[in-house]
Formats: C-alpha cells, structure tokens, sequence
C-alpha cells in the first residue's frame, strides 16, 4: 500500500522576472513501512520536495497523495492539522525552542494536538526514554550536544505517532559519531514499521535505505532498490 | 482540537516571564495611563463627594438662598427684604417645606461671672427645618415665642459649655444686652471633617455653628434691633427638581418688591450643584481625553514592539507550525501575549495609583474615593488596549508561510 504517490508534481518559485522551477514533475510513491534515501546535489530540489511531502509548503501543480487522501487540494491553513497527525519533520538544523527545555520541547506537537497536560509528559517521557534522553528533560537545548538536540528533534518528531517521518539532512550537522547514532535511531524507527523518508548526501547512509531516490535539476534520476 | 485558552494563557505567561525587563518597558505607557487615570477619577470623586457633603451640611440640595446682590453698583440701594415681604412670600407659596428668614447680631451672653461675645441668629421655628438641625436637650423656638416676642434662647453646645461647663442650662437666665433670657434647648452637636485644619487648630470645620445661638426673630427685630430688615433668607422646597421652580417664583416676586432692580441674588443649591457637576463633567471629559490619548499611544507602542516581537521570534512560529500548530493557535498566542502585557501593566497601573492615592491623601489631605468599579474599569480598558493593539501583529504572526518562517534568520 502507497502511503506517499505524487503525479507530475511540480513546484515553481516566483521570484519577479525569473521563475525557478525547482520541481519539473515527479512520479513516484513510497510504500508505508518503505525506509527511503533522497540524495541529489545541491540546489537540485530536495528540500522542496520534503517541504510538500511535509505539508509545509503545497505544489504549484500535479498531485500529492498521503495516505489515501489528495492533499495537494488542501489550502495551507487545512494543511496545518495533517502537519500534527501524520508528519514527523527532522530538520538540518533541529529547529528546537531554545527557551523552552526538552521535555516541554517534545511536548508542543502533544500540546497543538490538545492533550492534557498530564498525558503530554506522559508520552514526551517515554518517547525521550526511547532516543535515550529520560535524564535530560529539564534541559534547555542550548545545553545539549549536536547529536543530543538531534534526538530531542527526533523525539519531537515521533511523540504523535505521525504517518511518515520525514528528515533533511539529519546528519548534516552532526559529527559521523552522532551521525551514526541518529542513523541507528531511525533504522529502530523503521524496523518498528514507521515510514521514513530521509535526505542525505552520504551515500553510506543512503544505502542503510531499502531504495535510493536521485534528484537532479528538479528531476528523478533513478529510483533503485539497494 | 486546537490550543485551548488555558494553555494559551499559560503560553503566554511563560512568554512574559522569559522576557520580563521587555515586558515592563513594553508596559510602561499602559502603567503610567492606567496609573493617572486612577489617580484623578479618585481625587475628582473626593472633591466631588466633599463639596455633597458641604452641600448637605448647608440644608441640601431642596435649599434657595436669598441674599444681597453685593455685585449691583448701587451701594446705596437697599438689599434687604422687610420681614412683610418675607411674610407675602411665605403665603403666596404654600408649596415650600420651610422659610426661614434669618437676623444677626453679635452680642455679649452672660451668665454668672462667665461672658461670651458670639453671633446670636434670630430664627423661626423653620429653621431646624431649613438647616436640617435640631436641639439635643429642651426644644428650640416655637410659633408661641414668635408670637408673644418670648425672650429665650437656644444655645450651641460650644456656647453652653463655655457659659454653664456641666452644669444643665434648662431653664436658666443669661444676660444679654441688659436684658434676660430663659434658656429653652441645647442644639445637636455640628461636626464635618476639616481636611486643611492646621495644628492647633479645631478639625470641625463646622465649630462656628456650635457658637451660635438662637433668638425668635421677633424678638430680634423689635427688642434688639428696632428694624424690620431680613438680610439673610432662606426657603426651602419640597425636592431638588422643585426647588428650581419655586426659584424663579420667589426671584420674579422679589424683582418685584425691588421695581426690576436685581438687588437681591437667589440662587438654589440644585443649580449650583449641577453647575459645579458640570464643571467636573468638563474636567473628566478633558482628563479622559489625555488618558485616551495616552494609552492609544501605549497601545501603538506595544503594537510596535510586539510587531518587533513576532519579527524576531519568526523562527520560533515556524517551528511551531512544522509541528502542527494552526494559524489560529498562533493568532491566539500572541493576541493573549499583548493581553497580559497589558493587564498586568493595568494592574500594575492601579496597585501605583492606588498607593499614590495614599500618600495624596497622607500630605495633601485631599479626600480621594478609589471605588472597586472603576479599579475593574481600569482592568478592564487595559485588556480591551491589549485586544485592540494585539489583533494586528498577532494576525501578521499567523499569517507567516511555515517555510519561509522556518527559513529566517
Ligand atoms: N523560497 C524560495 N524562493 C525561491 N527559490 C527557492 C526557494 N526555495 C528554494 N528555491 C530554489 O529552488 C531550488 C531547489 O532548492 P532546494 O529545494 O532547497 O534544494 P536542495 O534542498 O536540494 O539543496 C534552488 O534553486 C533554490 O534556489
Ligand atoms: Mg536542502
């Protein structure tokens, strides 16, 4: 079963007198449980692409299917709700608050879902169990390591359960060390049955995958099967 | 299931604690509005509510005075009523509670080997009426003394005191221009707070009337004085609405008595109580004008720097939608941010207006009424700026693309 098929789908940026085409029409689908590398150079598309599978950003035209439902349909304020059920987006750059301490920071997708404050900690607490974090809840994220924040990103990524997970660059910041122990961190993930999709330029990390997707310019290159 | 309110507000909250020296100069202008509009609505409510209580103690708001128009150029002019004319005025309104003409001398009481020089008032029985003031031992003057030119007397407790201490006065025989008077009553003791008494000096800002004392005017007039001039006149209506009427209808009979001349002023304290209602409508309006004025600035300045807030927490949104947050949880926590910026500067507002009350009323002795409504209206206008001033940046907040936001710097 296809959790993610996209059809001709294209993404234009408007930039007064020039267009960038940064997508030029993509097929292709991703099955539910599928661990999926995106490599591609850079500049060639590839965060534009997280961006619409993530629900962060919609195509200028063709379709994108998530789990059975069109959303490329969706106009961006409806997006915002798929965005808290069904993605978990890890970004290059963490992207944690840096006011709030991790436990709080694991939270906030709990929060915007509307669950009690009680159920939050709850669930925030085992998932940092789970990435290895139980002992540093209270901490803020200025005070942890690149990898640490990486595996709090993770944990905020995964505390509502979501569909896919989707990751750009995870690594990109991080040491081969940590690298390594993020890499670890979404093979469980995905041995659990969660879908991944993960952007990487290492092509050792890509080949953790169970299939290699190639962009370039805006295009598919190939699609094969590690 | 969006953010709910709850945790909206403790968002919010935690925003303004992670940012507390932001937040209170962000505040400032709301502190400061806030803070002199408390300040003034009290000191106006004092004065307005001293000079009611002056007013009552001046037989109230039912009350007509007549008195000599010591404006008019003539100097020579009389302006006094005869005590006929006073009479004819007492017939032809029979709607009037109370007249009470009044006539004044000052003169030496003795009694014994003690002696007082004080103002004696010959009076009518009305007068307890008119000055809403009775005796609290023996009676005060009747319609029989009136009639008969009794000699006696009714004294002010001051008075008493000074002649007899002790010792009761009922009955007893004081001297009075070589002549005798039986003391009939002991008026009520008469006491308003004197807010300006200097050391030493009474705080009863009413003692003078406790050193008067009482005569029949009939007998004034025809023993002590020998005229049958009334310089000093007073009727009273029914309520404060009539008084304005029986006004006119007394000053149109005394235009009269005078051949058109404006010899004799009447005025009624209804009116003038108005007037200087109006007078402190005027003020407010222009007071509340300033306050508007300033907390509209207040309320540009946190608008700004919430505007500056959301600029700089770009990312932050960003990050917030990527995990799922809708626009309108955004928009709500920065509309309820701005909110609690300015009610605790509200608050903040009436806890200093509150003590600068305080020490006004300490040094300054000025009577200031703080009245829990306008403590809530305070509040009240400080959250409706935080609305008002909020919905802009907090619409510009959530109107951010998730990818640019996350893609700023
Ligand atoms: N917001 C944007 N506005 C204009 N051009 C953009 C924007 N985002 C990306 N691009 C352009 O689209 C192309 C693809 O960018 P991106 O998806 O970030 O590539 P990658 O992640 O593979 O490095 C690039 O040419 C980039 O300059
Ligand atoms: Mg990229």
């Amino acid at each position: 079963m296809d959790i993610i098929k996209t059809i001709s789908l294209t993404k234009d940026y408007n930039m007064g007198k020039v267009t960038v085409n940064a997508l030029k029409g993509l097929d292709f689908s991703i099955k539910k449980g599928e661990f999926v590398a995106i490599m591609g150079p850079s500049g060639s598309g590839k965060s534009t692409l997280m961006h619409i599978l993530g629900c962060l950003d919609t195509p200028t035209n063709g379709e994108y299917h998530l789990d059975d439902t069109q959303v490329s349909k969706f106009k961006k304020r409806e997006l915002a709700a798929i965005r808290n059920d069904k993605i978990g987006f890890i970004f290059q750059t963490f992207n944690l608050l840096p006011h709030l301490n991790v436990l709080k920071n694991v939270e906030l997708p709990l929060m915007y879902a509307g669950l009690s404050a009680r159920k939050r900690k709850k669930i925030a607490l085992e998932v940092l169990d789970s990435v290895g974090l139980g002992d540093r809840t209270k901490h803020k994220p200025g005070e942890l390591s690149g990898g640490q924040r990486q595996r709090v990103a993770i944990a905020r990524a995964i505390v509502n359960n979501p569909a896919i997970i989707l990751a750009d660059e995870p690594t990109g910041n991080l040491d081969s060390q940590s690298g390594g122990d993020i890499l670890e961190i979404f093979n469980t993930l995905h041995s659990q049955g969660h879908t991944v999709v993960m952007v990487t330029h290492d092509r050792l990390v890509a080949e953790k995958a169970d299939r290699i997707i190639t962009i370039k310019d805006g295009l598919i290159e190939n699609g094969t099967l590690t | 299931m969006a953010l709910s309110l709850s945790q909206s507000i403790v968002v919010g909250l935690a925003d303004f604690w992670s940012r507390k020296v932001r937040s209170l100069i962000t505040i400032f202008g709301i502190i400061l509005g806030i803070m002199s509009i408390i300040v003034v609505l009290a000191l106006v409510n004092g004065v307005k509510e001293m000079s009611m209580e002056w007013m009552m103690q001046s037989g109230g708001l039912s009350k007509i005075n007549i008195r000599g128009n010591w404006e008019y150029e003539d100097r020579k002019a009389d302006k006094s009523l005869s005590l006929k004319q006073v009479n004819y005025i007492k017939d032809v309104c029979p709607e009037a509670v109370a007249f009470n003409p009044q006539s004044n001398i000052w003169a030496k009481l003795s009694y014994g080997s003690k002696k007082e020089q004080q103002l004696i008032v010959g009076a009518y029985p009305d007068y307890q009426i008119a000055e809403t003031w009775t005796t609290q031992q023996g009676r005060f003057i009747t319609d029989t003394d009136i009639r008969n030119k009794s000699n006696v007397i009714v004294l002010g407790t001051t008075i008493k005191k000074s002649l007899f201490g002790n010792e009761d006065a009922i009955g007893k025989l004081v001297g009075m221009n070589g002549k005798k008077y039986q003391v009939v009553g002991v008026m009520k003791y008469r006491y308003m707070k004197n807010r300006w008494a200097s050391e030493g000096q009474s705080d009863n800002a009413m003692e003078w009337k406790n050193k008067n004392s009482f005569i029949p005017l009939s007998t004034m007039l025809i023993k002590e004085k020998a005229d049958d001039r009334i310089w000093d006149f007073s009727v009273t209506a029914s309520s404060p609405e009539t008084s304005v009427e029986l006004k006119e209808k007394i000053s149109n009979i005394i235009l009269n008595f005078k051949r058109g001349k404006p010899l004799m002023r009447v005025t009624s304290n209804y009116e003038e109580s108005n007037q200087s209602d109006d007078n402190f409508k005027m003020m407010t309006m222009i007071f509340f004008l300033v306050a508007a004025i300033s907390l509209l600035v207040g309320g540009i300045v946190i608008m700004n720097i919430m505007l500056a807030t959301i600029q700089e927490r770009t990312r932050e949104i960003g990050v917030r939608l990527s995990v799922g947050a809708r626009r309108f949880d955004i928009f709500l926590q920065f509309l309820i941010q701005t909110v609690i910026i300015t009610t605790i500067g509200g608050i903040l507002g009436v806890v200093f207006g509150l003590s600068i009350l305080e020490l006004v009323g300490k040094f300054l002795q000025m009577k200031a009424v703080a009245s829990e409504q306008m403590v809530l209206t305070a509040i009240l206008v400080s959250v409706g700026i935080g609305l008002i001033f909020g919905i802009f940046p907090a619409v510009r907040a959530s109107n951010l693309d998730p990818v640019e936001a996350l893609r700023y710097e």
